[in-house]
């Protein structure tokens, strides 16, 4: 009993190493607040934040950025990654331009998309899109490729046509692949998220971030960092893992990890 | 004399690899009645998954022509089911979902499906693993849901390539003989590739044995069956024509040593 609660808090481990180490150095080196605050000055300026009522909004409208930019850039990464993984042309015709773009990043964009598309949510859609539909095509084509053939086979001698090996073949058996892509994708679309705030909005946590290193606030940039990784990590737990569990893990195609 | 199921006439195949052509098979004539079990023993590489492969319309012929019914073979069909070497069933659907999918494909009806699903379940010993999944399986069971999803779907022919190579030898007689009484039972024509002599005598209506590459058909033997139709190892062994018909296959099939 007591095992199986120490490995469930066991991942919490490693942010209280690294808590314990920043207040041991903060104790001994007593640096200034401009250059690593104390942990306690973090939590009293995330406090703060949190009821002086600018966080909850900076944090909706981060969300709705990112979920509505990874969710553009997974569904036409997933689309063209489909098209391109079925059919072989299509894939040769595609693949330079997509190594091409791929190797820009959004920030070369930048400077001539908000003249195109102004300042705002449009910004960061497309700039959150530029980073995940690369991802998640290119691992929907390797996934779709990596499909044993003689489950398809298997299928066609039971009378199954094109749609129907779509369908029960190559979708499921992409799917680890395709979930893979989505996690990069979600991680990767936060960083492009937080590029597009910093000059691209005037709301979010790239905002709230941008607006502490303007005052030399260390602890209202590592408040935001932190707030970052909390809510990519239970993102994660909440959000993919269970998907995962109830299909790639429950077919046996990844092991499940056994910390959840 | 049954009519003609299968007919293989003038079947060449020819591979391209990087290196030119490479002659996968000879010249192979084959023709398998309606109803009957032909087993093909061969070595390794020469040709007998090829050709399995071509009557179940998964390649085309370099040379030569296959019929089924009569009509040319153009690509795969239900009417020609496949049980292959390696596990071909689908991870992500129970043992019950997967025995069903070929009738699911064409759509009968819910109560019918469940009956031919319950019954073949029963044949093949695999009551309780219903709604397991493939990976919760041992490698035996995962060889009987795969012939099982065969059987469901009702195809007239059903190729079979080494089915049982992968599981262990103990396992592999009882799935052998669980295979025979199934063919007595459903009178389905099996055309069953392997590389092991007393399998093919074991299961074959007939037995072909086929040289080393570029395979040709070396000799065709006809298995006696007599009453049950003696498809179990302890009257198998036991039977001194047949280990006399075994001793003959080996002895074709040994001068085909690579």
């Amino acid at each position: 009993m007591m095992g199986r609660i120490a490995w469930k808090l066991l991942p919490a481990a490693p942010a209280l190493a690294i808590l314990f180490a920043w207040w041991v150095y903060w104790t001994i080196v007593q640096p200034p607040p401009s250059v690593i605050p104390s942990i306690l000055d973090v939590v009293r300026t995330g406090a703060e934040l949190a009821f002086g009522g600018r966080l909850a909004g900076d944090i909706v409208a981060s969300m709705g950025r990112l979920l509505g930019g990874v969710a553009f850039g997974m569904v036409t990464g997933m689309i063209a990654g489909f098209i391109a993984g079925l059919w072989r042309p299509v894939a040769d015709f595609f693949n330079p331009l997509v190594v091409f773009f791929n190797a820009i990043s959004g920030i070369v964009w930048l400077p001539l998309v908000i003249g195109w598309l102004g300042v705002g949510n449009a910004l960061a859609t497309f700039l959150i899109w530029n980073t995940v539909f690369f991802i998640v095509f290119q691992n929907t084509v390797l996934g779709i490729q990596l499909v044993p053939e003689v489950l398809e086979q298997g299928v066609r001698s039971l009378g199954g046509g094109r749609w129907e090996t779509i369908r029960s073949v190559t979708l499921p058996g992409a799917l680890p692949y395709i979930l893979s892509g989505v996690r990069s994708g979600l991680g990767f679309g936060w960083r492009a998220l937080i590029a597009a705030e910093l000059v691209g909005a005037t709301t979010g946590l790239g905002q709230l971030i941008f607006s502490g290193s303007e005052y030399h606030r260390a602890d209202i940039i590592i408040f935001g960092a932190l707030l970052i990784g909390a809510i990519a990590m239970l993102m994660d737990r909440w959000l993919l893992a269970p998907i995962e569990r109830r299909t790639v893990v429950r077919w046996g195609l990844v092991a499940a990890s056994r910390g959840r | 004399m049954s009519a003609d199921k299968i007919v293989v006439s003038g079947f060449r195949h020819f591979f391209q690899s990087d290196s030119g052509r490479v002659q996968a098979t000879g010249e192979i004539d084959v023709t398998i009645r309606e109803g009957e079990v032909v087993t093909l023993v061969g070595p390794s590489g020469c040709g007998k998954t090829t050709l399995l492969k071509a009557i179940a319309g998964f390649i085309t012929p370099s040379e030569g022509q296959i019929l089924c019914d009569g009509k040319p073979v153009r690509g795969p069909g239900r009417e020609r089911g496949v049980v292959f070497q390696e596990l071909a069933i689908l991870p992500w659907r129970t043992v019950r979902k997967n025995i069903a999918h070929g009738l699911e494909i064409a759509r009968v009806p819910k109560a019918e499906r469940d009956r031919t699903v319950e019954r073949l379940i029963g044949l093949m010993s695999l009551n309780g693993f219903e709604d397991r999944y493939p990976h919760e399986l041992s490698g035996g069971m995962r060889q009987r849901v795969a012939v099982a999803r065969t059987w469901a779907a009702d195809p007239d022919v059903i190729l079979m390539d080494e089915p049982f190579a992968a599981v262990d030898a103990m396992t592999r007689l009882t799935l052998q003989e669980e295979l025979g009484r199934l063919c007595a039972t459903t009178h389905k024509t099996v055309f069953f590739i392997t590389h092991s002599v007393e399998e093919a005598v074991f299961l074959g209506d007939r037995v072909l044995v086929m040289t080393k590459r570029p395979g040709t058909i070396k000799a065709t033997l006809d298995v006696p069956r007599h009453g049950k139709g003696g498809r179990d190892w302890d009257s198998f062994t036991g039977d001194p024509e047949m280990r006399a018909i075994s001793e003959q296959v080996m002895h074709l099939v040994h001068a085909e040593r690579v």
